[in-house]
């Protein structure tokens, strides 16, 4: 399967997929003109990938921003992950975030309320 | 626009505390700069970074809101006679507080009244309840946003939104809404 590598805009992140070594990274902010657009090849590329994985999935979060819409997204990438997961696929998640912004820590914390993969909190 | 008259809006938007405010039509590149605006003027008050956020994400789910809602009647292809929104932010006391107002069809004011007066009863917990019955709804089809904008602005306001709808003409309802942090 192909690398998944979107460059970062001012109001969108990073996304850098590499499914051989299993490591996924969304990194910046996210409130573009339309999430659903920008999110929408992120999620057929999951759907194709987690049909096989690598042996251990680990995806890397630096979300600072989320505006609603993409929180929305973010969640059903989550979703997905966590169906593997729930089959039995090593996967999880690490979430990194700025100590000075507590509002990153609040919304990584409802994020992984939602889910039953490992989902670590780490502070910078 | 005549210079004094100017002066007086000028004025105006001063006597009410006003940082920033925007009038006329959004596009995306409208909503990131007035954005980056706000954020550089929040940080030179050396204020904490989860205020600057708070601030700031209000600003962008409101005028999102209201191109969005545009947009989607231009889809429709019945657009909004004069295009346009506003938006502003202005500080009173130690709060800030995020406003804006648009036009809306005298159709969806039932059911955006409905919201509001939902959400202005609902304490907080009551308000993260919804937040996450909201967020785990599948998308609907054509939709540019998730549902989730006024109720998780009603989760970081200070007090219940604020909000008018004012009747412009048979079609149309001036609607406003007004959110302190």
């Amino acid at each position: 399967m192909e690398k998944l590598r979107i460059e970062a805009s001012s109001c969108s992140p990073l996304i850098d997929f590499d499914p051989a070594a299993g490591l996924l990274r969304i990194d910046g902010e996210s409130y573009p003109e339309n999430s659903f657009d920008f999110y929408a090849p992120v999620f057929s590329w999951l759907e194709e990938y987690l049909k096989d994985p690598a042996p251990a999935v680990v995806l890397d979060i630096g979300l600072s921003y989320l505006n609603t819409s993409s929180i929305k997204c973010m969640i059903d990438v989550l979703e997905m992950l966590d169906g593997a997961h729930q089959k039995g696929r090593t996967v999880s998640v690490r979430w990194h975030y700025d100590s000075d912004n507590d509002r990153a820590l609040d919304m990584a914390e409802e994020f992984a309320e939602d889910v039953s993969l490992p989902f670590e909190i780490l502070a910078h | 626009m005549k210079g004094n008259e100017l002066f007086n809006l000028q004025e105006l938007l001063s006597r009410q505390k006003l940082l920033i405010c925007f009038s006329g039509p959004f596009s995306h590149s409208v909503i990131e700069e007035l954005g980056k605006a706000v954020r550089n003027h929040l940080e030179n008050e050396r204020i904490e970074k989860s205020a600057i956020m708070d601030v700031f994400s209000v600003y962008v789910e409101q005028a999102q809101n209201v191109r969005n809602y545009t947009t989607s009647r231009e889809t429709l292809g019945r657009p909004i006679p004069a295009n346009s929104g506003i938006v502003v932010i202005g500080k009173e006391d130690d709060h800030y507080v995020v406003s804006s107002g648009n036009l809306v069809e005298a159709d969806d004011v039932p059911g955006l009244s409905a919201m509001l007066e939902k959400l202005r009863g609902l304490d907080k917990a009551g308000l993260k309840a919804v937040y996450k019955e909201q967020s785990r709804k599948p998308r609907e089809a054509g939709a540019s946003g998730a549902g989730l904008g006024l109720i998780d602005m009603a989760r970081k306001a200070t007090r219940p939104l604020e909000y008018s709808l004012r009747a412009v003409d048979d079609a149309y309802y001036f609607f406003s809404l007004e959110v302190q942090l």
